[in-house]
């Protein structure tokens, strides 16, 4: 059952001609991971405002269609009630400390104490939270002398620490380096895995390939395709739109232009490229049997 | 602590106080040197209550230091401003052609008096009260909450406005622009460092405002809090006697200049 439930959404922010999103149709079930890529200028931020409430109830403007969230409409229900549902982490951590706490740990327990969580339950929601974003140690520094990366995992835990129901994020990695990345995405995999929805609007495509269930390409305010990221993020459509690609898709693609890929599908992950070279460079029995997985690794 | 704060961190009894109780007293303190008579009344209060509550604070040396450095220069302009501009006859002294006056000499001591007082009572109060609890007290305490955060985030920006601001600066140097020199350069080099530091802090504003919405700064539930603020019953006793010391004062004040 689809927990998030966009229909015919268009929408202008206050003082623009052109609509930010446009005809936007998107359902997205419960405990689903689900990617939004696209260029800078797409509409991605504006999408995650849309389903957070903050679109059009904090920026205004003009909105046609229905957004809809565990079955609330965001136009029939107030901010303060819908963030209750859907969280929200965006790109810049710094803006995103409250301001008004001296710890990490009270940071994190800045938005329980808002919807009035209990004080023991509060400091076990916490402690669970930091645990599993792997901030346990930061919790007595101020949040304003961590890294950018470090404050954008403050950032997320002190969502996380709500229980939204959708989660949706805004580049949430985009200060980290890689191992930090990884991580990130393990957390929300495991969020995803525990029957939290969450979007994702995200740059690195190769984490995408690796832990989302679907992939929404937006283009001009608009859902230019969505699918599968094997199917998604290799389509001939992001080309030459300024769409982020997978170095293994980019290789392949090549390699298919000059007779060096056998398989139809292009690849999007380190292992599916290097069984498909495997196969292409190897004589003998890959050769011969050009439809076989000899790795094991089925489609 | 990264914060524009005065705040010391000490195990001691003032600083175990309630955030209400030492705002009230030290608006009792600050009401009893307004409306005391006296030329001298307002160092009494000084050297008998607040240098004392400093020392049971552990912060005598800190805050000594704050007080001493925040009125010496107040005190001589204070002193030289009122002794010679103020008063007719009645002179001190005089140095060439400058003369000092008793009247101005003296408006100046009571004044200074009552303004140590109120200045060493607040370095105290900021000195032994974390902001983010006086913050919690005021909102227990029925406070708007909007009202509170903003004290307490004005306190933690000012810093990092601050280097926000060098780093524009250091950032438009490296572009060429020149910022030192006489007057005039400077003025021409204050708007491109400005404009950043304005917009910038707009931007900010917006996401900030959006980051503590998405966490439910606006939300209609009853807070709760993860700092608790111990309370006593003498604390509260204590707290609504200094309010209607306070009010006495005031009161009597009033009255007596009305009568004379």
């Amino acid at each position: 059952m689809a927990i998030v439930d966009l229909t015919n959404v268009t929408y202008k922010y206050p003082l623009t001609d052109s609509p930010a999103l446009q005809n936007i149709n998107l359902q997205v079930n419960e405990g689903e991971f689900v990617a939004v890529i696209g260029p800078n200028g797409a509409g991605k931020s504006t999408l995650c405002y849309a389903i957070a409430g903050f679109v059009p109830h904090f920026f205004k403007g003009e909105i046609t269609g229905t957004v809809e969230a565990a079955g609330i409409e965001s136009s029939k229900s107030s901010l303060h009630e819908w963030v209750l549902n859907v969280g929200l982490a965006f790109q810049n951590p710094f803006n995103q400390i409250s301001g008004a706490k001296y710890t990490v740990f009270e940071e994190l327990a800045f938005g329980l104490e808002n919807i009035g969580v209990p004080r023991d339950e509060m400091i076990a929601r916490v402690e669970d939270a930091m645990k599993l974003t792997g901030i346990s140690d930061l919790a007595d520094r101020s949040p304003y002398s961590l890294s950018g990366g470090q404050q954008q995992r403050v950032a997320l835990t002190s969502i996380l620490v709500m229980q939204p129901k959708v989660l949706v994020l805004d580049e949430p990695t985009s200060q980290m380096d890689p191992i930090g990345t990884r991580e990130v995405f393990g957390v929300i995999r495991t969020m995803a895995e525990k029957g939290m929805t969450v979007i994702l609007a995200e740059h690195k495509v190769e984490w995408i390939a690796e832990f989302a269930d679907r992939v929404i390409a937006l283009h001009d305010g608009k859902i230019l395709l969505e699918g599968k990221p094997q199917e998604a993020l290799t389509s001939d459509l992001l080309l030459g739109k300024g769409f982020g690609v997978s170095r293994y898709t980019s290789v392949a693609r090549k390699a298919k232009e000059l007779g060096l890929w056998k398989k139809e599908k292009l690849p999007i992950t380190l292992d599916e490229a290097v069984e498909g070279f495997a196969r292409a460079l190897t004589p003998g029995p890959f050769a011969k049997h050009p439809d076989g997985a000899p790795t094991g690794r089925g489609e | 602590m990264n914060s524009f704060s005065m705040y010391a961190a000490r195990k001691s009894g003032l600083h175990n106080l309630h955030p209400l109780t030492k705002s009230t007293l030290a608006l009792c303190l600050a009401i009893a040197g307004l409306v005391l008579p006296g030329n001298w009344t307002g160092y009494f209060l000084v050297l008998c209550i607040v240098f004392p509550l400093a020392f049971w604070g552990k912060i005598f040396t800190r805050f000594s230091r704050s007080l001493w450095n925040v009125s010496l220069p107040l005190a001589i302009s204070l002193f030289l401003i009122q002794s010679i501009f103020w008063g007719e006859s009645e002179i001190l002294f005089t140095i060439g052609p400058i003369a000092f006056k008793e009247e101005g000499a003296r408006f100046a001591l009571i004044n200074m008096g009552r303004i140590l007082l109120v200045m060493s009572d607040f370095i105290l109060f900021a000195m032994s009260t974390r902001p983010d609890t006086l913050m919690i007290s005021l909102k227990q305490a029925g406070a708007p909450s909007g009202i509170a955060y903003i004290i307490v985030t004005t306190l933690q920006i000012i810093p990092r406005f601050q280097r926000k601001a060098s780093t524009i600066l250091d950032s438009q140097r490296s572009r060429g622009l020149e910022t030192e020199g006489n007057i005039l350069v400077r003025i021409r080099a204050f708007i491109p460092i400005i404009l950043p530091l304005v917009i910038g802090s707009l931007i900010e504003v917006e996401e900030r405002s959006i980051a503590i919405e998405a966490r439910g700064f606006n939300s209609n539930k009853k807070e709760t809090s993860l700092i608790e603020i111990p309370d006593t019953n003498t604390q509260s006793l204590l707290r609504r006697i200094f309010i209607i010391i306070s009010m006495l004062g005031i009161i009597a004040r009033i009255a007596w200049q009305l009568l004379i």
